[in-house]
């Protein structure tokens, strides 16, 4: 086996060698290395991303050293960027690695057009004023940005990108495919050679499941005007009818029936969240659109007519106690059905291709299959502008979020709603009142000891008027919280780098692996009392 | 003033040690002492130098810790590069521990680190007694479990139940599996043990032998056939070792051959090992997430400078990004952290009284009697090879049989309540001797 | 929450009197669920249970069963149980150290019983395992074997596999497989 296969191992295992592909393609640029940035870039480096770009204009000073693995006593005084880059590039030499000795705030202002080379931009510790315009220079050339900040105790996370499709969702837990209550008919005929009544004890305690269920289900429809349980007590009924077939009481597979009875009873056809993404005008296929959106297409034709409701059969069945020929045979019936799905799905892609003018092979084989073995967990991500959020934040989520009463107990203060003294939406406000303090006064709060008393206050000020302008004026911010991030005085603490870091490595994996679903929203890390929160806004 | 914080290396960390804050623990003093005495006088333990450990290390080394031990009896892989990112592929094949030490030392100034490759088992209990705080980058239940019964051995109750603090053994555990991870403190006596909440480890998955040996259906049904069935049969009395890369190829084309034999698809040498080693997926960007509040758990619980986690964080970034704080409550009843009960003995009285005495005892009311101490069986009422064997400690004083300790634990089995609704129970009790001074240190040891 | 000053008290304390000292409970929490598991044990009369190790190592152990009835009675069979620091969370080890002719018991010794593996639950305990193993050799399960042969005659020929299993105990030859007298 070669080398570089055994060290990625681990992680094969989760996102397999297409997965693997994606990240030894990507290029990713991050815009500042503090410790928040060189964690998030170090995950990365070791997973074996495709090239990085370090941007850091500043020189190495006595306190990175308190805070950064990647620099040591020797790089004092040297480039930031050239030292974390040598240590990133030691980890994993099958990484390009390069720094540029450029403020991020002036590459922002004088260089837009640098950002547009790479997959994606991962920039850290940016105040608000540059997030906003690098979010418009990284929408406008479609490349995929990752906010990361650490400060004090708490932290941010926030993806900015038009539209994130993904294929492969990977959930842990989904209701298996089997069609019970709507059996194909060579399922319906694979049924009907079995004999429940069978007199070989063998076989009967060695007949799957789905075949039991098949068979049950037709058998109270057929004695129920074609209907299926819908009552609790009908539901009940079935159970026992299916205990009924047991010749002793120690048969899995029956025990397995019973057990399984509720995958009769799910709805047919297509889930909330599918039946979404059908609907979106992105269905609406040209030339201009992604391959995922011309398969939704399809797929869309394909459940109104030949899928008559469902979409093409994901072709595999979960372990269940059978004889193994029972068992093959039973998954060699799901497969060759969902073959002849995927080729009536293939024929519409090609066709549909064709029709907005684009080579009907531009989208492979494999692909088209990967996509109707996971029709069903299809998942579109969109995220708001930086700009759209911050200054017209979704109201009714904000309210929400600032009278929650989980997150603590309200107080009630000179009539107004004073919120609980570490809530994530809190330390939000703050932060961003945190950046504005930072533009008027050229410094951030509690940044430099001996001003603490002033700060605070003036803080509040800022605050207050963040919090009006955003139109709650009716809120205020605990005294406590407000002393606490005056307190953290712009702090990057290692270990608050390190969380923010993960976490923002591992929806860049996401992200570039096209693999599992990435965080929506913003991530506010609360490292106080972990109560950490996803803020829609 | 503002210059002589930038220019120290503390610049950062300083701000949550020397100012006073509201949101804090009760014990927080703010100042130069509290930071100093961090380095000075606070050692931690991280049990574990993989994933999580490489990471804890580092962690912790910036977070004001100076004196920090990590134990780990592994050697470096080629398959933990992708993660552990103090290891070179030149260092594969050295201890984990040893090298993780250095490379932490070498890069940040100040702080020692001394390594111990060698099983847990192997430390005397009188070694993790040296540590304020042990933090765990592990991944077995196993030596969870283990940790866990040393530090709450520490445990000590007063005579009305509560926890004596000065006892508590702190441990703080982070656990991983692909991109989903949990963060936990352990304040033995204060929140669940290890032990309370076994349960949120599932057993691992195990297929029915007589599946694997007649009706196989899937390809790991294959591979265990090969590794549990076929190997014992070919290989009489040579046990399988699944880290000699010549059995796991045996096992592997054993399992292809039976999924041919049977048209099964998917057996792959991958999934063989996964299959074999019951591999746990891992990655570097959940281990970093887990260490990371691990490390400033430990921190906060230490100094007192922000409120702590109450008392478990799960971490799931599969389908977007959840995390939630579960306050997980102790079992009173906990053999391991709970109290027990406390029964005052004067030092002549013999194990057969001592058995009477908790038959009588308005907490127990125990009947049938069997009893245990640090692993000596002292009297078992059954099976009889048993009980013949343990019947002459009966007419000795448990003084004695308890190697003269003024002082300490005592496990018994039995059968309490009355009548019909008797229950056999297992009962933790913390014998204190009378008239004997507690403070004398002569036969302490217990030679446990 | 840890109070710093008396930690360094105690670091004083210690370094003054040049050692630390060690109060310990080293059992772990499986070691004591299997002392209650032992003492309140339940044998069928006919099984016996043995501790190589002595009266303090109860975690590895010798059970003997003697069917009275059945195509077994009058056989012994050695049972060794290896019981994992994290039990109940985990089963024993178990394996059948008598060589047998059996459906469910392989000529390694491995044995398919479900409350060994798949169905497991902590709430059971030793005597359940037991009890399981006696009735492997009251009623043997020819529908879900782990030695096939076996089960296949005990199926289509119940006479032959009666005279098979005789053969086998007093230590003779069953399908050209030898066995060792244990009758």
């Amino acid at each position: 086996m070669a080398e570089p296969k055994v060290k990625y191992d681990r992680q094969l295992r989760i996102w397999g060698e297409q997965g693997q592909a994606a990240l030894e393609k990507a290029s990713i640029c991050l815009l500042n290395c503090g410790p928040t940035g060189s964690e998030t870039l170090k995950n990365l480096v070791l997973g074996g991303v495709g090239s990085i770009t370090v941007v850091d204009g500043s020189k190495v000073e006595e306190g990175d050293l308190g805070n950064n693995f990647m620099v040591d006593e020797a790089s004092v005084g040297q480039s930031k960027a050239k030292c974390v880059c040598a240590f990133l590039q030691e980890l994993n030499d099958a990484v390009k690695a390069k720094f540029i000795e450029e403020h991020p705030k002036e590459l922002i202002e004088t260089n837009p057009s640098f950002f547009s080379q790479f997959t994606l931009v991962i920039a850290t510790q940016l105040v608000e004023d540059s997030m906003v315009k690098l979010d418009r220079i990284c929408r406008e050339a479609n490349v995929i940005l990752l906010f990361a900040r650490s400060y004090g105790l708490m932290g941010l996370v926030r993806i900015s990108v038009k539209e994130h499709t993904v294929i492969e969702s990977k959930p842990d837990h989904f209701l298996d495919d089997l069609r019970l209550n709507n059996p194909w008919p060579e399922l319906r005929r694979f049924a009907e050679t079995i004999d429940l009544n069978t007199a070989d004890a063998v076989v009967h305690k060695h007949t799957p499941y789905i075949i039991i269920l098949v068979k049950l289900a037709e058998e109270w429809a057929n004695t129920h005007g074609g209907n299926l349980p819908s009552t609790r007590e009908e539901k009940r009924q079935l159970k026992d009818l299916i205990k009924s077939k047991m010749i002793t009481a120690d048969e899995e597979n029956y025990k397995e029936a019973v057990e399984a009875s509720y995958k009769l009873f799910s709805p047919q056809g297509t889930g909330p969240n599918l039946q979404k993404i059908i609907d979106d005008s992105c269905t609406e296929v040209d030339s201009s659109s992604s391959d995922f959106w011309v398969m939704v297409a399809a797929l869309k034709e394909f459940i109104a007519n030949e899928g008559g409701g469902e979409t093409p059969l994901e072709g595999s069945i979960p372990d269940m106690t059978s004889s193994t020929e029972l068992y093959i045979n039973l998954q060699k019936t799901y497969q060759a059905k969902a073959e002849a799905d995927f080729l009536v799905m293939e024929q519409k892609v090609r066709n549909l291709l064709k029709k907005i003018g684009r080579d009907p092979a531009s989208i492979s084989k494999a692909n088209i299959k990967s996509f109707c073995k996971n029709a069903r967990k299809l998942a579109v991500c969109r995220y708001r502008l930086i700009e759209d959020e911050f200054n017209s934040p979704v109201q009714p989520e904000l309210q929400k979020y600032l009278t929650d009463e989980d997150y603590g107990t309200l107080q009630e203060a000179n009539s107004l709603k004073v919120l609980p003294e570490n809530t994530a939406v809190g330390l939000y406000i703050l932060l961003r009142a945190a950046d504005r303090f930072a533009a008027n006064y050229n410094k951030f709060p509690g940044q430099f000891d001996g001003e603490m008393d002033e700060d605070i206050s003036r803080l509040k000020t800022t605050a207050v008027g963040l919090l009006n302008d955003l139109g709650c004026n009716g809120s205020a911010l605990s005294e406590d919280l407000i002393n606490e991030m005056c307190r953290y005085g712009a702090s990057e603490l290692h270990a608050v780098a390190a969380f923010v870091g993960g976490v923002a490595s591992q929806e860049v994996i996401k992200l570039i692996t096209r693999q599992f679903i990435p965080m929506s929203g913003t991530f506010i890390f609360n490292g106080i009392d972990h109560k950490s929160q996803l803020l829609l806004l | 003033m503002a210059d002589s914080t930038s220019q120290s290396r503390s610049r950062d960390l300083d701000k949550l040690l020397l100012r006073p804050g509201n949101l804090v623990g009760p014990t927080f003093e703010a100042g130069t002492e509290l930071r100093d005495d961090l380095k000075e006088y606070v050692r931690v333990l991280v049990i574990g130098a993989g994933g999580l450990g490489c990471e804890l290390l580092k962690d912790l080394a910036f977070s004001g810790f100076r004196n920090l031990e990590v134990i780990d009896m592994d050697r470096i892989e080629v398959t933990n590069l992708n993660r552990q990112f103090l290891f070179r592929l030149e260092d594969v094949g050295k201890p984990k521990a040893e090298v993780a030490a250095k490379k932490v030392m070498e890069r940040v100034n100040g702080v020692d680190i001394k390594p111990h490759f060698c099983r847990i088992e192997d430390k005397p209990i009188s070694f993790y007694s040296d540590f304020q705080i042990i933090v765990l980058g592990l991944d077995s239940v196993e030596a969870r479990s283990y940790i866990n019964s040393v530090a709450c051995g520490f445990l000590e109750y007063d005579s009305d139940d509560n926890p004596r603090e000065e006892t508590i053994k702190p441990m703080v555990d982070g656990g991983t599996e692909g991109f989903k991870g949990h963060a936990r403190i352990i304040m033995p006596g204060v929140t669940p043990c290890f032990e309370c909440t076994i349960w949120l480890f599932p057993p691992q998955v195990k297929f029915p032998l007589c599946t694997l040996a007649e009706t196989p259906r899937t390809a790991a049904h294959c591979i265990e056939y090969a590794h549990l069935i076929k190997w014992d049969e070919v290989h009489s009395g040579k046990t399988f070792d699944p880290d000699d890369p010549e059995h796991m190829q045996w096992v592997y084309s054993e399992a292809v051959k039976r999924a041919e034999l049977f048209g099964i698809p998917g057996v792959t040498y991958s999934l063989t090992q996964g299959v074999v080693k019951n591999i746990i997926p891992a990655i570097a960007s959940t281990n970093a997430i887990i260490s990371a509040a691990c490390a400033l758990e430990t921190l906060k619980l230490v100094s007192g400078c922000s409120k702590t986690l109450s008392n478990y964080l799960t971490y799931n970034g599969v389908e977007g990004l959840h995390t939630k704080v579960t306050e997980f409550v102790r079992d009173k009843e906990c053999l391991v952290c709970g109290p027990g009960v406390l029964i005052e003995l004067e030092a002549s009285v013999t194990l057969k009284k001592f058995i009477g005495l908790l038959e009588d005892h308005p907490k127990l009311l125990l009947t049938r009697v069997s009893v245990t101490y640090r692993g000596k069986n002292l009297y078992m009422q059954a099976p009889p090879v048993l009980e013949e064997m343990t019947r002459s400690n009966l007419d000795l004083p448990l003084f004695e049989l308890m190697s003269k300790s003024p002082r300490d634990i005592v496990h018994v089995t039995g059968a309490a309540g009355k009548g019909d609704t008797k229950q056999s129970c297992s009962r933790k009790l913390r014998v204190v001797f009378k008239g004997i001074d507690g403070v004398t240190d002569m036969d302490m040891a217990g030679g446990a | 929450m840890i109070k710093l000053f008396k930690v360094k008290e105690k670091q004083k304390e210690a370094n003054e009197n040049g050692n630390g000292k060690g109060p310990c409970n080293k059992q772990t929490a499986g070691e004591l669920r299997l002392h209650k598991d032992i003492t309140e044990l339940n044998l069928p009369r006919t099984c016996t249970i043995s501790f190589p190790g002595g009266k303090d190592k109860l975690m590895n152990f010798e059970i003997t069963i003697k069917p009275y009835d059945g195509y077994y009675a009058g056989g012994k069979f050695l049972f060794s149980f290896e019981v994992p620091s994290i039990y109940p969370h985990e089963p024993p080890k178990v394996k059948c150290k008598t060589k047998v002719y059996h459906p469910n018991i392989d000529l390694e010794g491995s044995v398919c019983l479900n409350v060994l593996r798949e169905d497991w639950k902590p709430v059971l305990n030793i005597n359940t395992i037991v009890y399981g193993l006696y009735h492997l050799f009251t009623e043997p399960n020819p529908e879900d074997p782990l030695n096939t042969d076996a089960a296949a005659v005990l199926r289509d020929r119940p006479e032959l596999f009666k005279s098979n299993v005789r053969k086998a105990m007093y230590g003779g030859c069953v399908d050209n497989i030898s066995f060792a007298r244990c009758v």
